[in-house]
């Protein structure tokens, strides 16, 4: 016996349904949008700059740049959307590469029994992180600051400095193209369908519900070490698919390549409009602010300004965003609720 | 037997008895009030209920087998759903992912698709003839009402058998309330049971088959609805207690003015208050829990941003910060709600905790005397009688009563002459009690003006010259002399709002 | 609460520094001759400088990432700016300490008036200025540190490191500041909770951003020293003192959590982890191996003092205590 089994019609006294709430869209988006727009501005003035930007080709090498950052900021937003943040990335990423520099070889049955391997490990790493902030109870910078460092460490043992080689065939699948499409083209469309599969799974939802509010997301069934483990193991997995993906474009092992990556995806996830005190972003908003990051790299080239300004500029840009982002945060709670 | 019998449950936090081993029994098909004041026992009966606290002793059956949820996970399978003041939302999800979190329809792709959750929202929403709030909407978005409704919403997503809803009418607006009493009573004419909490006894009287009354973690009465008048339901709520808890009370005020506020106003949570305290005063705040008590408290503290004039001994002044009402200009101290979370330093000793407020008395170019703080330590251990083994004993490992004390003692240091004591007997042994009601008379009869919130309605009656009773984060009535009474403070509290 | 008083904790430091040197004194003859001593010494102490600043960051509850490269930016700028001469000193190192304490106020501003993460803020910071450097530099610093900083980072009075007498000098200081001053007083209270430390009206945003404003200042003074012990500046000089003072910190026994740990441990932390750092080559094992050390290092110590650990002992004992 149910209620449902009234006939009269539903609801007596039904309010006019709220109309879509635009401007609560609009200011809830505020951070994304202002980072495209950003994006597009960036686009405008490379374009003045630089003949033929708006191509297939241009497209291809933007997203051929880009696309390391890319894998790894994927993971790094995972974790920001849990509330949480990965320094480790900068360890994995290195001995992704140095592993793939030292042991790939020249048989191609190997190199992808040993990419499998690196895969493995960049799960295992995570996964680790993930058991050790939720069963000690740790913070999860401290937690992977360490890793950072055992991870970072490994890899200088295994090659000191940069070196081994990367198999041709490896190389030429990393540089090639289909259908007038590059490679990392083809790869950034399956992260975007992964994404849309992803954010509406039952792991997805928690994971998001728990950076949202991690009490609720408990008292609701949520465990939240299966969450952590999920969520920091997913991140490892990204860091090597992006160590997978850079030594094509380098060629080489490098034990201290992925350094530059830890602030870099946290940047790109944060300028786009991640937030980093968990819930809130996704996918779009990395990419966005990883483009952005990619065409500031293009214009120091085509202004043949010192290449060691990118790092400054993405730094204050984080900066910016991040400030802007706590700002709108305390002005909100001051607003009421 | 009933369908949900609970017998002789107990429950006890330390050394502070919540549930001294109550008896209930409800009745498939019936709306039961489950009554009794702040402090009672029926929060701590229906989170038991709810597989969020474990009892210590008693059983309860449902449905005629044994009934004991590990977990809130354990009772919702068991088909008990609780909807608690204390929301257990997602505020970045949408209502419909929120309704249905955890038990979302997967597609075949392990995917809880919107359009599927949408879907599923509106057919419950029909079935239960909910207002009308869209699914697809973050809840972060919606008004504290909305977010009470979608809370409901998620407690009936599983179908259960058994609905608790603990003061869920408070944040609803008369149409809201209403809506959610047809609830109540169409679900249970269905064969099921609802065990509704509320301190609107028109609301009970309305809806309800029967009551259950409890007091300081008994079961004092049970009775049909129809058989039992609001004056026994009162009666038995607050019972007859031992007066000898307090002291004897002289009038000390004079007239003289410490605190005049004016228009004070933050948000929702404080509509206009108006106040006067008096040197030598003991000005009581009374009211339900969650009427604006504490956010009159901290926006006077400088904790909470506010609007409105305060004079402080007739001089106009603009509380900024915690540090600007301690200062000595003004000389506003605070007993904060949360002892442990806003009032001491748990790992740091009890030396620390007392001066923490008064680290310039004891230091000279900043460096401390360690001779000095000894002394200001010392005696005002002994004025307070704190009871720990060393003044280095961590805080933390005081009992409740003594911690309290310690906050008092810290408060004290300060020679702040106006004090806010916000709930300051909470979790406190009644011999501390004692003490604290003997200290606050004396301290008013020395000039001191004291502002008072206890959640305990019978304590400001017994240790206020007057009582502000707020309701709605407005002062609803400020009693005083013979009006003074804990019915009068009640029925202040506790008027129906008028119909919108 | 952490399950070791402070005062058991700093002790366990200093007995794992004494084990640890008797146990390498055994593995390498020779390690407790007075000129290695000394070196140890000298090692330890650039690590206890960096890790002064980082224990008051820490202990008012924050972390600064932001060291190594405040680090090798005086330490670049010093060398630069001085060309080999000691007159210049006079105005550089005054001039460079307060940019480095500028850079950690504009750290503890950003982390405690704006609300941005401390891990986020610093960080960043640490990249601007790693770019600033390699820009202004254009990516090759080679200037060779002037005679006194070298005086000073190798230099020797009697049997004594010249830097020794100097760190001596800053840790009673800190000790002296931590203990016994009401900025001490009030860096516990906020590190241990700041809403605590608001309610009983203590200056909270002065507090943290001092803290950090100091660890600024000592990460640029064990910059210009550095380099007076390598000879010159060089790029990534810095790198290796972001775990080191982190690990330091935390073997000295503080909470990472903020509100305890002492200076005095913290120089136990300096000693452990340079004993270590010269066991390892002694085994031939290298950089590499060094992080992995370092890193698990400040895996162990967290991991001993959380929460998690407290409560599997008090368990333990209850069970061994019923059984």
């Amino acid at each position: 016996m149910t209620l449902a089994a009234r006939s009269e019609p539903v609801a007596a006294d039904v309010r006019p349904r709220a109309a879509r709430d635009w401007t609560a869209l609009v200011v809830d988006r505020a951070p994304f949008l202002v980072a495209c727009a950003m994006l597009l501005i960036l686009l405008g003035i490379y374009s003045t700059l630089q003949r033929d930007v708006f191509t297939l080709e241009e497209l291809n090498l933007d997203t051929t740049a880009s696309l390391t950052l890319l894998l790894a900021a994927t993971g790094q937003t995972i974790v920001l959307v849990r509330g949480g943040i990965d320094l480790s990335i900068g360890g994995m990423i290195s001995l992704g590469t140095v592993i793939a520099g030292t042991q790939f070889g020249e048989d191609p049955a190997n190199a992808a029994l040993w990419a499998v391997i690196i895969l493995a490990i960049g799960v295992g790493a995570g996964v680790a992180n993930g058991l050790l902030i939720s069963v000690l109870r740790l913070q999860p910078f401290l937690v992977t600051l360490a890793t950072w460092s055992i991870l970072g460490g490994t890899a200088l043992v295994i090659l000191p400095s940069d070196g081994g080689s990367i198999p041709s065939g490896w190389t030429w699948f990393g540089n090639t193209g289909f259908g007038g499409l590059s490679t990392s083209v083809w790869i950034l469309a399956a992260l975007v369908l992964f994404w849309l599969w992803f954010r509406a799974t039952r792991l997805g939802i928690a994971i998001r519900a728990t950076g949202s509010n991690e009490r609720s997301a408990y008292l609701s069934g949520v465990s939240l070490t299966a969450v952590n483990c999920a969520t920091y193991g997913l991140s490892g997995l990204f860091s090597a698919l992006a160590a997978l993906y850079l030594v094509t474009q380098t060629g080489t092992g490098s034990p201290t390549v992925g350094n530059g990556y830890i602030l870099n995806t946290v940047a790109a996830a944060v300028i786009g409009g991640v937030s980093l005190f968990g819930g809130r972003g996704g996918l779009a908003s990395t990419i966005v602010g990883a483009f952005i990051l990619t065409i500031i790299g293009n214009l120091v080239f085509v202004l043949s300004i010192s290449s060691y300004w990118q790092p400054i500029a993405s730094g204050v840009i984080l900066l910016a965003a991040v400030l802007a982002s706590s700002l709108a945060e305390k002005s909100a709670r001051r607003g009421g609720m | 037997m009933a369908f949900l019998e609970a017998t002789s449950v107990a429950k006890r936090y330390g050394g502070i008895v919540a549930l001294g081993g109550v008896d209930f029994a409800a009745e498939r098909g019936e709306v039961h009030a489950l009554l009794g004041e702040n402090g009672a026992g029926k929060s701590t009966f229906i989170q038991v209920l709810a597989g969020s606290v474990r009892p210590d002793a008693g059983s309860i059956r449902l449905g005629g087998a044994e009934y004991r949820p590990a977990d809130p996970r354990a009772a919702r399978a068991a088909g008990v759903a609780a909807v608690f003041q204390e929301l257990s939302l997602v505020p970045d999800l949408t209502v419909a992912q929120n309704v249905w979190f955890r038990r979302e329809p997967l597609s075949r792709l392990a995917t809880a698709r919107r359009s599927a959750l949408i879907e599923r929202t509106e057919a419950l929403f029909a079935r239960y003839r909910f207002p009308d709030i869209a699914p697809d909407r973050e809840v972060r978005r919606l008004s504290l009402a909305d977010r009470q409704v979608v809370e409901i919403a998620k407690a009936l997503a599983g179908d259960p058998s058994v609905l608790i809803l603990d003061e869920a009418t408070s944040a609803l607006a008369p149409r809201e309330t209403e809506w959610l009493l047809d609830l109540a009573r169409s679900f249970a004419r269905s064969g099921r049971l609802v065990v509704f909490i509320s301190h609107r006894l028109g609301e009970v009287r309305a809806l309800v088959d029967r009551v259950t009354v409890f007091r300081n973690g008994e079961t004092v009465g049970a009775y049909p609805i129809g058989a039992v008048s609001d004056e026994t339901m009162i009666a038995d709520m607050l019972g007859r207690r031992l007066d000898r808890l307090y002291p004897e009370r002289h009038a000390t005020a004079t007239a003289r003015l410490a605190l005049k506020v004016r228009g004070l106003s933050a948000g929702a949570a404080l509509k206009n208050v108006d106040l006067d305290l008096r040197e030598g005063e003991v000005l009581g705040v009374a009211g339900l829990q969650g009427h604006g008590q504490q956010a009159l408290f901290q926006a006077l503290f400088g904790a909470l941003r506010a609007t409105g004039e305060v004079e402080v001994w007739g001089k106009p002044v603009s509380i900024r910060n915690p540090r600007r009402a301690l200062s000595p200009a003004l000389g506003l101290a605070l007993v904060p709600e949360d002892r442990r979370g806003q009032g001491l330093l748990l790992s740091k000793s009890v030396r620390e905790n007392l001066t923490l407020s008064v680290i310039p008395r004891f230091s000279r170019f900043g460096l401390l005397s360690a001779r000095r703080e000894k002394a200001l330590v010392d005696e005002m251990i002994a004025f307070l009688q704190i009871k720990a083994k060393t003044p280095e004993q961590p805080a933390g490992t005081l009992s409740g009563g003594n911690q309290q004390k310690v906050i008092f003692g810290k408060m004290l240091l300060t020679e702040a002459k106006i004090l806010l004591l916000f709930d300051p007997t909470r979790g406190v042994d009644v011999g501390t009690k004692g003490e604290i009601f003997r200290l606050m008379r004396d301290l008013a009869a020395k000039g001191y003006a004291i502002l008072f919130y206890s959640s305990d309605l019978s304590e400001p009656v017994h240790v206020a010259d007057r009582v502000a009773v707020m309701r709605n984060g407005a002062v609803a009535a400020v009693l005083a002399g013979e009006a003074v009474t804990e019915e009068g403070i009640l029925r202040a509290a506790m008027v129906e709002r008028a119909a919108a | 609460m952490a399950p070791l008083s402070r005062h058991r904790a700093i002790l366990l430091a200093y007995g794992a520094m004494i084990a640890l040197l008797l146990v390498t004194s055994i593995f390498s003859p020779g390690f407790l001759s007075p000129g290695h001593l000394r070196s140890i010494v000298v090692l330890a102490a650039f690590i206890g400088i960096v890790a002064l600043g980082q224990t008051f960051v820490i202990i008012g509850g924050g972390i600064d990432l932001s060291v190594p490269w405040v680090l090798n930016s005086a330490a670049v700028l010093m060398t630069l700016f001085a060309a080999g001469q000691d007159a210049p000193l006079l105005w550089i190192v005054p001039l460079l300490l307060a940019a480095g304490a500028l850079v950690g106020a504009v750290n503890g501003i950003g982390i405690a008036v704006f609300g941005v993460p401390p891990i986020i803020m610093t960080l960043a910071v640490n990249v601007i200025l790693q770019g600033g450097i390699l820009v202004y530099t254009g990516g090759s610093p080679a200037a060779a540190a002037p005679p006194l900083i070298q005086y000073l980072a190798v230099g020797r009075i009697g049997v004594v490191p010249v830097i020794g007498v100097v760190w001596l000098v800053l840790a009673l200081l800190a000790s002296l500041v931590l203990s016994r001053t009401a900025f001490g007083r009030q860096l516990y209270a906020v590190g241990t909770s700041a809403t605590v430390a608001t309610f009983s009206g203590l200056p909270t945003l002065r507090t943290a951003i001092a803290g950090y404003t100091l660890s600024g200042f000592t990460a640029a003074l064990a910059g210009m020293l550095l380099t007076g012990y390598s000879g010159q500046a060089y790029l990534g000089m810095g790198d290796p003192y972001l775990f080191t003072s982190i690990a330091a910190v935390a073997i000295g026994g503080a909470s990472i959590l903020g509100g305890s740990g002492h200076y005095i441990g913290t120089i136990a932390g300096a000693f452990v982890l340079t004993i270590l750092t010269g066991l390892l080559p002694a085994l031939n094992l290298s950089n590499g191996a060094l992080l992995i050390v370092y890193g698990a290092v400040i895996l162990v110590t967290v991991s001993v003092s959380s929460d998690a650990f407290a409560d599997l002992f008090a368990f333990v004992r209850r069970r061994r205590a019923a059984g």
